[in-house]
């Protein structure tokens, strides 16, 4: 579903990503754990297509490297759900509005589809009675489990989440965890990167460690048994 | 889907308020500069019309050709230049003296030295100083003809008078149509922006250019449709105060109101997709 070959990405002289390779299958959840500045965002960046390889090959499903057009660019970020740490909600949206958005730029749907599906995903996170908020009138919780109905809204395959919990306190960072633990148990690819260890031992799945742009420990490709949703 | 893009470019006018009105004010400024020069280049081309009507040929013959011979020169005429009238002698005289009106000056006169001519009210386009000269050398070679006249200093200044007011609007045209562009490329590079936040965000949840831009496309004509309505309205009281004050003058008919209008929102198209088309791909990550 993911893979990287001998990716390298340099910003100027310094490389941030060395001959990297590890691969991602439908339904797996992957943790990169490492300090900032390691690498980590940087692969969330290059799966984007934000950034463009120096070397090596992304693949993502059917997108196999290459630089894509802005048309097939913005359909690959269709069929993936991404979490930031900072939520990057619209601050004069409603909480519906700021999922139903996520809807419309999919247009796979119906007008008569958005209302429904937005208000199935807030009651997945919990959120259908703030729907009329603003994201100023919520806690930081409340904004990431936004960011999350967003993400999930579609229904995509993958879902990327960076750093979900970097901006959370503790309860609300384990209430972020079992929903997105929740999440990958209903079928969607997992992908996280985080700074701290208890959050990739929290979420389960195949941790790797980055450090200075290199993967030095944990399994790059995924072990038959681990293939697949926890059931 | 469709209603979604007009409610999100009503929200970025209403959100960014003293930018729209600053777009909507500059536009109407330049608008209505440019609606009072259509509006005299329309009366002009009217009074134009009106003078040009009155440019003939008159192709005075010689005493001694007979009525025959007359007939089918005047039937050729009438098929290579336009509209002939004979006047005879008796009614050259009849105008001669209906404009002298001196009766002992007209005594003084020994017969009736007028000669009989034809008058040709020429094709529309054989109206300009050149064709008229070239009819009136054509006229000159045939053995009937005297002399023939058609005001030649009085056509080539009304044909300078054309040409102005055609160079004229061209210009204020191009530059009217150069201000709308401007005024709006930087509008909506602006309001884009301004936004830069969100159209961030819809562009890493995958919205596409188009999606992305067809509000701020839509921003723009509504804008310059407001400015274009707000400048006719200027323009409408301008007439009527000129017409209040000095001398009649004509509104613009609806076809060219409509066509104001159809280029105006044009121009705004091209120029909202020419800055998007530069600003999204500065700004989508």
């Amino acid at each position: 579903m993911i893979t990287f070959q001998q990716v390298v990405k340099r910003h100027g002289e310094r490389v941030v990503l060395d001959h990297v390779s590890w691969r991602m299958d439908e339904g797996e959840c992957v943790v990169f754990v490492g300090q900032s500045g390691a690498g980590k965002t940087t692969i969330l960046r290059l799966i984007t297509h934000e950034i463009q390889p120096s070397a090596g090959v992304v693949s993502i499903g059917t997108f196999r490297g290459g630089r894509l057009s802005r048309n097939q660019r913005a359909l690959l970020r269709r069929t993936l759900g991404i979490i930031y740490e900072d939520f990057r909600l619209l601050s004069d949206r409603t909480v519906f509005e700021n999922v139903a958005l996520a809807v419309r730029i999919c247009g796979s749907f119906g007008t008569e589809e958005v209302i429904p599906r937005v208000l199935y995903a807030l009651d997945e996170v919990g959120l259908k009675h703030k729907q009329t908020s603003l994201p100023s009138e919520l806690s930081a919780g409340e904004r990431q489990r936004v960011a999350i109905a967003r993400a999930i809204v579609n229904r995509p395959a993958v879902i990327l989440a960076d750093e979900p919990t970097g901006a959370l306190e503790a309860k609300s960072a384990g209430e972020v965890l079992t929903l997105l633990k929740r999440i990958h148990a209903e079928g969607a690819a997992l992908l996280l990167v985080t700074k701290s260890p208890e959050v990739a031992d929290a979420i389960g799945g195949r941790a790797m460690t980055i450090e200075d742009g290199r993967i030095v420990s944990g399994q790059t490709t995924p072990a038959p048994a681990a293939m697949g949703p926890p059931s | 889907m469709r209603i979604y893009y007009f409610v999100e470019a009503w929200r970025s006018i209403r959100r960014h308020r003293g930018l729209a009105t600053t777009a909507i004010l500059g536009l109407t400024a330049a608008l209505t500069l440019a609606g009072v020069f259509v509006l005299l280049t329309h009366n002009a081309r009217l009074t134009l019309r009106l003078v040009g009507d009155r440019r003939e040929v008159v192709v005075y013959l010689k005493d001694e050709i007979a009525r025959e011979q007359r007939d089918a020169m005047q039937h050729r005429l009438e098929q290579l230049y336009g509209q002939v009238a004979y006047v005879d002698k008796d009614q050259a005289w009849q105008e001669f003296s209906e404009q002298i009106g001196d009766p002992d000056l007209l005594q003084a006169v020994d017969g009736n030295p007028l000669p009989a001519s034809f008058r040709i009210k020429l094709k529309a386009e054989l109206l300009s100083f050149n064709a008229m000269s070239a009819v009136a050398k054509q006229l000159q070679q045939f053995p009937e003809v005297e002399d023939v006249r058609f005001g030649g200093d009085w056509v080539r200044r009304l044909d300078d008078v054309i040409r102005g007011i055609q160079t004229g609007t061209l210009v204020v045209g191009i530059l009217v149509a150069l201000a709308i562009v401007l005024v709006l490329h930087n509008t909506i590079r602006l309001s884009v922006l301004a936004r830069r936040h969100q159209v961030e965000i819809m562009s890493r949840l995958g919205a596409t250019d188009r999606f992305i831009a067809t509000p701020f496309v839509i921003e723009a004509l509504i804008e310059a449709a407001i400015a274009a309505a707000v400048a006719l309205l200027a323009v409408f009281a301008l007439q009527q105060a000129f017409v209040a004050r000095f001398v009649p003058i004509a509104f613009l008919p609806p076809t060219w109101i409509l066509a104001f209008f159809g280029a105006v929102v044009g121009l705004a198209w091209l120029s909202a997709m020419l800055a998007l088309n530069r600003v999204l791909r500065a700004v989508g990550p």
